[in-house]
């Protein structure tokens, strides 16, 4: 089976700045796969192209579908949440779901109502009345009732509070993700989804820096903590990152040797958001 | 088609003024027959009578008119900037609707909707208006506003109004779509900035005045075109009201140029015009998404 999406040699240039440098990459169905990378390094430029929202250089496949010439088609089988607070403020929550079943050939009415029934939101409430939490879930009610192979989420929770990211998160695992669906999410606070994630790719300055699965990372990466006696012997292992810590100094090793590099201290699978950090930062030492 | 009919009930839902100015506008003129002076003209012929009525009715009509091309204007500006600018244009554009048809179902918003709703609401307000004149008014001025023919004549007039401006402001509205599409702000400004510009540079650097003269004829030609304005052998009538000569077409059927209006090469360059400009305002939406 070809992969759900398909990048390659992805190029996307605004003028004289280069927001994605002949970008590769592949996502799997039935993934739950993290863009990570800081602010501007390209994220929201690749989702755009992938959405068929602005046009680009190399190539591109997402759901067999070329984006940007045939988006209304791609739209049947994907759907996208760009940031919070882009529901049209005029529209009224009964209205919204109206328009979406009404053009939306996917769109099932009764299960947009039954999760809007969880909220306490009504019906005849226009989205400008609503706070930026009660418009995040109108909707993740509206999205989740399209019978989509592929969600891409852009920054979902950006300005919403802990209980507001929290429960936007666990309607996003509990009531939707099944092994038929795909979901894509970018987001710069990665703590927030590491534990949701199959796979991650990190991205900066528009050039990928990592593209592994989760499981992946705890084989191909260690890190060990290293009393300061033994910091120059565990440095000659050559580390692509050091982090000091409170007397200790944490390394980071990609294709570790775990026999040798335990002599040194504890090994341990970094995590995603230590991990991220170490990539990026050790890119730049 | 599904779609369409969605994408227009969605235009009524954003823009509630398409149906509340008609609605105002109306309100007003029916208060005006209600409280106003209505013995204002005597007139003792049929002629009189009849030129009376068809002047008091047209006016309402063109009152409506005049005000909708206004809104009109305005609404073309507005309509695919206003989604850019809050950002919604991202919520949209996630739905499995074609950027054509979101440019095609807003020009015909413009061109044929919202001119419909304000014909309905101005035969509206002229029943009302008669009903109530023809109540507290001298039988004369009453009767005169009650001609069956003169009403049909003037839904015709309406009609043929609303086709044959659509198609000769289409370019126009294409214009103002493609400036709605691209602008990051100040839309009126860009929408009069371009042709002006365009209109001095020539006449600075050729000493020639021919995109002033097409943009102007654009604008005001219309009606010389889709009427006709010469008053020839019976078709126009004149009578003597209140001390002031009115000169009023006889009957519509000769004041239509239709023909005229149908065959003229001007007609058909600016269709073929507006279909450049709306597809230029197509692949502006298709690149442009918020601001």
């Amino acid at each position: 089976m070809p992969p759900l999406i398909e990048a390659r040699d992805l190029t996307k240039k605004y003028g004289a700045h280069v927001a994605l440098d002949g970008v590769n990459f592949a996502v799997e169905a039935g993934r739950i796969v993290g863009l990570i990378g800081p602010n501007g390094a390209g994220k929201t430029s690749a989702l755009r192209a992938l959405l068929g929202l602005t046009a680009y250089q190399g190539h591109l496949q997402v759901l067999g579908h070329e984006p940007f010439g045939e988006r209304t088609a791609l739209m049947n089988d994907a759907c996208f949440i760009a940031d919070v607070a882009v529901l049209p403020p005029w529209l009224r929550v009964d209205q919204a779901i109206d328009f979406v079943a009404g053009v939306h050939p996917r769109f099932r009415r009764d299960r947009a109502l039954s999760l809007l029934a969880k909220t306490q939101i009504a019906g005849k409430r226009r989205i400008r009345e609503l706070s930026k939490g009660m418009k995040t879930q109108v909707h993740l009610a509206l999205t989740m009732a399209i019978d989509a192979k592929l969600l891409v989420l852009d920054e979902p929770t950006l300005g919403l509070d802990i209980l507001a990211r929290r429960a936007f998160y666990d309607a996003l695992v509990n009531d939707y993700m099944d092994e038929t669906r795909t979901i894509l999410i970018t987001t710069h606070q990665v703590e927030e989804i590491e534990n949701l994630l199959t796979d991650v790719i990190f991205i900066d300055k528009g050039r990928i820096v990592l593209d592994c699965s989760v499981e992946g990372i705890a084989t191909r990466y260690a890190a060990v903590t290293v009393a300061a006696d033994q910091l120059e012997a565990a440095r000659a292992q050559r580390p692509f990152y050091e982090r000091r810590l409170l007397g200790k100094v944490v390394l980071y090793f990609e294709h570790p040797d775990r026999d040798k590099l335990a002599r040194y201290g504890e090994l341990h699978a970094p995590s995603v958001s230590d991990l991220f950090v170490a990539k990026l930062s050790g890119e730049a030492q | 088609m599904n779609t369409y009919w969605w994408l227009i009930r969605r235009e009524f839902w954003e823009n509630r003024a398409i149906w509340l100015i008609p609605a105002v506008l109306g309100g007003l003129l029916v208060l005006a027959a209600l409280f106003g002076r209505v013995e204002f003209i005597a007139h003792n012929s049929p002629l009189q009578g009849r030129v009376f009525g068809g002047v008091v009715l047209f006016a309402f009509g063109a009152t409506f008119f005049a005000v909708m091309s206004i809104y009109a204007t305005w609404y073309l500006l507005d309509c695919l900037y206003a989604d850019r600018k809050d950002r919604s244009v991202l919520f949209w554009k996630s739905l499995p609707i074609s950027d054509t048809a979101t440019v095609l179902c807003k020009l015909a918003t413009a061109l044929l909707v919202i001119p419909l709703v304000y014909f309905a609401a101005a035969d509206l307000t002229t029943l009302m208006m008669a009903f109530i004149v023809s109540i507290r008014a001298s039988s004369t001025v009453g009767s005169s506003l009650w001609q069956s023919d003169l009403w049909l004549q003037l839904q015709v007039l309406w009609l043929y109004l609303i086709i044959t401006s659509a198609i000769w402001y289409l370019p126009i509205a294409a214009w103002l779509l493609i400036v709605s599409a691209w602008a990051k702000r100040g839309v009126m400004l860009w929408s009069i900035l371009p042709p002006l510009a365009l209109f001095l540079a020539e006449r600075w650097f050729l000493g020639t005045h021919i995109v002033g003269d097409q943009l102007w004829e654009r604008l005001v030609g219309f009606g010389r075109l889709a009427f006709n304005g010469h008053p020839g052998a019976g078709s126009w009538v004149s009578t003597t009201v209140d001390n002031n000569v009115v000169t009023t077409p006889a009957g519509i059927w000769n004041f239509l140029n239709v023909e005229g209006f149908f065959s003229s090469p001007e007609t058909w360059i600016g269709v073929a015009v507006g279909v450049v400009l709306i597809v230029c305002a197509i692949q502006l939406r298709l690149r442009r998404t918020e601001i």
